[in-house]
């Protein structure tokens, strides 16, 4: 397994200066990415590229006959008035999961991540949610936000507050949805952000311990620093995830109210595809959404891997 | 969370205080998990009649165990669960095995392409499932898989996430124990277990349970792949209980919620503790 | 890992080239003939949970008929989910051999030939077509011919709370839309926090309930394949229905059934499907009527059981012989009593299970009666156009609780629907 100079590992600064591979260790790499690399190609590259081809097609897709349009579909997807909007909602979705999943995602790792009495009740309760299937999520958030019958109503009627109608009134609804998902997606970033905590160097917090530095110096001086892998990690994870939300919109708004209130990308694809029945249209949307997320997790990873050299 | 103050110093006071901080914000955050999770709770145990009232019934006058007896009874429960429970174990262990290959190759061994191959598992986290199920369906028929288990579990079996998950985690790695271990001469795979997965049990552990979660929950492919109970998985299998046009009797919806996360949260239980203990194995070797 | 990227550049070119050559779509493509014609595959969503009478009745068609098979396919838990999951089939050269399909869900699988013609199947399977209710079996035709037959076939009723309705001094049920502001008005009085009629939103099928409106004021959606959106008849009906909103006569809701079985409101719009359910579990009393008229004033609703195209003649006289046993006069007695949905069969209504049924749940009557005065069959703007349901309740949406303009919205939706008529469905007929 020893290549001619001894080493068969390097570090990903090393790799760059080698120019010789070892022919055991491509083997072996070859032998350990093939079947995942054969797998994704097979049932997601294959389906994608499928995908990229009937965007440039008009087709029913009940029918068995495609008709070739070029770039109508793309055109068409500029010029609707609904594309603004989609987009719109598909950016405040993702923005707000993001943001309010992993600042709480965070805060719950860290204050967990305590000897705290009861934290191993209270963890398997923050990741709860994260469990239920979005559809089931849906429905038992009817009874939290259905005006006549729902928890937040009953709780603001105690106040003496009128809650507002989370179903008929865009802004509302959306963000219901997005609480919603904030709601259920906080133990996935809890969980990975914990496992990171676990792993980190508990030497570098005792020595800031020994320093008395204090808390708040020690999170961004030494906590975070050591998190920030992680964090880039969540960052594209949490958004590639949160964009593919289907479930929760579908089952607790359909897209609306007023037809695109909370439609986002993914769900634009859906409703084209199977209730509309324009395949071809419904692919140039999933085309597109596909080529805008490639371009921001590149990015992402370019600064990943940039803030990884500095 | 530790940001009370930015002091110097340790009072006794400032630390009881911080620690009320805490006990009141684990508390804040277990009334806004739990106020959900609990109607979802409550609604599996009540009388048809008092699931929607107004005002809000928070306590119920009667507990009754029949959404459960109709979970158990209407459908062909047992089916469900075990086909739910060999298609996620399968899933699972294949996941985390071929993500731990494929990270490790990614991060450890050197060879052509490198980089591509890392981007070839990335991008793949971005195409949606909706668009990838026609086609798939298309394959899965010709080869004559519909309505059986290897339709559902090779399709699904290709792992991204957890590629990049431990990849990432590889890579924070502290580079001097993986040096000492290089320069002993300690072979590839040798190398994987003994050095490299003893830091990563938390992480792996992390992984694990997101895709228990993951594959437990799979709904869209497995009901176009499903015929009936002989493959079909839980969360396909308890929509029977749905169907009805206008009126849902959500109890037994409800039930057949709680029945099918119970088996998730005992796994996390176990899990859990599996990530601490990672926590004391990896500090002993670090 | 340069093998992956050249196999990737590969397959590019390979699709690419594929894409030029053929404007064949989907994947499978092949025809799904041969297989064994005595194995019939049956893919429902069991409506009304009918799971376990679905497979009764097929037992009872095997012993019946031993020398066949059935395999009853699970199709997710609405109409919608079914029709996905039969597209994917579609696409994938894997189809069962009978399909339940709603009245929106019916008419692009026929434009598109995905499902069968029955007429010549009838014949040859002396099926007695004159035995199911007309109207029911008139709602599947396309350019003369028949692409179903009923099944789970429903309409909506007028559901009214009767102790409200005593108390107010009202004599039944309104029997014009006129009549019916009147009674809200005296309704709304005596009980200020009362929604006197509370109906289902544009995203649930509020587009179903407010046909049947616009018919009374002598407008439509559509007259065939015109638009009509915009004909003084439907805005005046438009018009009525944003006032009774604004005048807090007609709740619009998400979820109305439950308000109503609480007694939150004086009276409910749904489906037929929802007896059984509200029998169980309202608090309230409460009895049924036709839909307001002037007649008719009801639209149909609910679905079929269509046959696929794909298969073999064989194949098709097989399905047909179970469409017709599913459908016989004993099995609807069944379905129609457990599920809730109309009996489909004339026959059925004189089997004396069903006299006695009907006899003890006079409420059930009123929709049997309904359907043959007060009922026809729906608009192809709302059923024939693809997302037509969708599009329409969106902008019912937009005039009751969004209080927009009736004009604008509704030439908006005549534009729309001009549009995708014009683009999905008019090169095809």
């Amino acid at each position: 397994m020893l290549t001619g100079n001894g080493t068969f590992l390097a570090s990903p600064d090393v790799a760059r200066q080698e120019r010789r591979y070892s022919r055991a260790e491509v083997a072996l790499a070859v032998a350990l990415l093939l079947p995942n690399l054969v797998l994704l190609g097979i049932f997601t590259y294959r389906p994608l590229l499928d995908n990229i081809r009937l965007s440039f097609f008009s087709w029913n897709i009940s029918s068995p006959q495609a008709t070739f349009v070029g770039l109508q579909n793309y055109v068409e997807w500029v010029q609707r008035d609904d594309t603004v909007q989609i987009l719109m909602n598909t950016a405040v979705f993702m923005g707000v999961a993001v943001f309010g999943s992993m600042a709480l995602g965070l805060g719950l790792a860290l204050l967990l991540d305590q000897k705290l009495f009861g934290r191993g009740v209270v963890r398997s309760l923050v990741f709860a949610p994260y469990v239920i299937s979005g559809a089931a999520i849906g429905i038992a958030f009817q009874f939290v936000f259905d005006p006549t019958f729902g928890v937040v109503q009953d709780l603001l009627a105690r106040v003496g507050v009128a809650a507002p109608n989370f179903y008929k009134h865009s802004g509302w609804a959306m963000f219901m949805i997005t609480a919603t998902y904030v709601w259920k997606n906080v133990g996935y970033v809890f969980v990975i952000y914990l496992a990171a905590l676990q792993a980190r160097r508990v030497d570098l917090d005792e020595a800031a311990e020994i320093d008395g530095t204090g808390q708040l110096r020690k999170f961004w001086r030494v906590t975070l620093p050591q998190l920030r892998p992680t964090t880039f990690f969540l960052s594209v994870t949490v958004m590639l995830n949160s964009l593919q939300v289907f479930d929760i919109i579908n089952v607790m708004t359909r897209g609306g109210p007023y037809g695109t209130g909370t439609t986002t990308m993914v769900f634009q694809v859906y409703q084209e595809t199977f209730v509309n029945q324009r395949a071809g249209y419904g692919a140039t949307v999933a085309t597109i959404m596909f080529l805008i997320l490639l371009v921001i997790t590149m990015v992402q990873v370019a600064l990943q891997e940039r803030g990884r050299r500095a | 969370m530790n940001n009370d103050a930015g002091t110097h110093r340790h009072g006794g006071d400032r630390r009881r205080l911080r620690g009320a901080i805490a006990y009141l914000a684990m508390l804040v955050v277990v009334a806004t998990v739990v106020i959900p999770l609990y109607f979802v709770l409550i609604t599996s145990l009540k009388p048809r009649p008092d699931i929607y009232t107004q005002p809000v019934m928070w306590f119920p006058d009667e507990i009754i165990p029949d959404s459960y007896t109709t979970v158990f009874t209407a459908v062909p429960f047992w089916e469900y669960l075990r086909n739910s429970v060999f298609i996620t174990a399968v899933l699972t262990v294949v996941q985390v095995v071929l993500g731990v290959l494929s990270a490790y190759a990614l991060v450890f061994l050197r060879f052509p392409g490198r980089h591509a191959a890392f981007l070839f598992i990335l991008a793949s986290l971005m195409v949606p499932k909706e668009i990838t199920v026609i086609s798939n369906f298309a394959l899965v028929a010709q080869l004559g898989w519909t309505n059986s288990f290897a339709g559902i579990i090779v399709p699904l079996a290709g792992v991204a996430f957890g590629a990049y998950l431990l990849r990432n985690h590889f890579m924070s790695l502290p580079g001097e124990v993986i040096e000492a271990a290089r320069m002993d001469g300690t072979p590839p795979m040798k190398m994987l277990w003994r050095v490299v997965l003893p830091m990563s049990w938390p992480t792996v552990a992390a992984f694990t349970i997101i895709t228990i979660v993951t594959e437990w929950n799979q709904y869209l492919w497995p009901f176009l792949i499903a015929s009936n109970e002989k493959v079909a998985p839980l969360p396909v299998g308890l929509t029977l209980l749905q169907q009805a046009e206008g009126l849902t009797n959500w109890g037994p919806v409800m039930a057949g919620t709680v029945v099918t996360m119970l088996p998730i949260l005992v796994a996390f239980l176990l899990l859990q503790k599996q990530m601490i203990k990672g926590l004391t194995a990896g500090a002993v070797k670090g | 890992m340069h093998i992956t990227r050249r196999a990737l550049l590969t397959t590019v070119g390979g699709i690419a080239a594929a894409a030029t050559l053929t404007s064949c779509a989907g994947t499978g493509g092949s025809s799904a003939g041969g297989g064994d014609p005595k194995n019939i595959r049956f893919m429902s969503n069991h409506p009304g949970k009918s799971q376990d009478l679905e497979q009764k009745i097929i037992d009872a068609f095997v012993a019946e008929n031993p020398e066949y098979s059935v395999e009853l396919i699970d199709g997710g838990s609405d109409y919608e989910e079914l029709a996905q999951k039969f597209n994917a089939q579609l696409a994938g050269g894997d189809v069962p051999d009978i399909v339940v399909a709603s009245d929106v869900t019916w008419f692009p699988l026929a434009l598109n030939e995905a499902i069968t013609p029955m007429d010549e199947l009838w014949s040859s399977g002396k099926v007695d077509s004159d035995d199911y209710v007309d109207t029911l079996r008139e709602d599947y035709v396309f350019e003369g011919k028949h692409y179903g037959l009923p099944y789970s076939r429903s309409t909506p009723l007028f559901y009214f709370n009767s102790e409200l309705w005593e108390k107010a001094g009202l004599d039944g049920a309104p029997t014009t839309w006129d009549e019916f502001d009147e009674m809200a008005a005296k309704l709304l009085k005596d009980n200020p926090d009362v929604a006197p009629l509370v109906v289902p939103d544009g995203s649930n099928y509020l587009d179903w309930y407010f046909q049947g409106m616009i018919w009374t004021f002598g407008g439509s959606y559509s007259k065939e394949w015109d638009m009509a959106f915009t004909d003084d008849k439907s805005l005046e009906a438009g018009r009525f229905l944003a006032e009774q909103v604004n005048k807090g006569h007609i709740k619009i809701t998400a979820d109305p059934t439950n308000e109503f079985g609480t007694g939150l409101a004086g009276a409910l719009l749904e489906s037929t499907g929802s007896l059984g359910g509200l029998k169980e579990q309202a608090a309230i009393e409460f009895d049924t009527a036709y839909l307001p008229g002037p007649k008719p004033g009801c639209p149909t609703g609910g679905a079929g059981l269509a046959i696929t195209n794909k298969i073999d003649d064989e194949r098709k006289a097989s399905a047909m012989k179970f469409v017709e046993f599913a459908t016989n006069q004993d099995n609807t007695v069944t379905f129609s009593q457990a599920t809730g949905y109309m009996p489909v069969r004339k026959s059925a209504l004189e089997h004396p299970d069903e006299q006695a049924y009907l006899k003890d749940e006079p409420r059930a009557q009123t929709a049997i009666d309904q359907l043959a005065e007060n009922t026809q069959s729906q608009d192809y703007a709302r059923c024939f156009l693809p997302g037509g349901g969708d599009r329409i309740g969106e902008g019912l949406d937009r005039i009751t609780t969004g209080g927009e303009d009736v004009e604008k919205i509704f030439e908006e939706l005549q534009k729309q629907s001009q549009e995708v008529y014009e683009r999905d469905i008019e090169p095809k007929l």
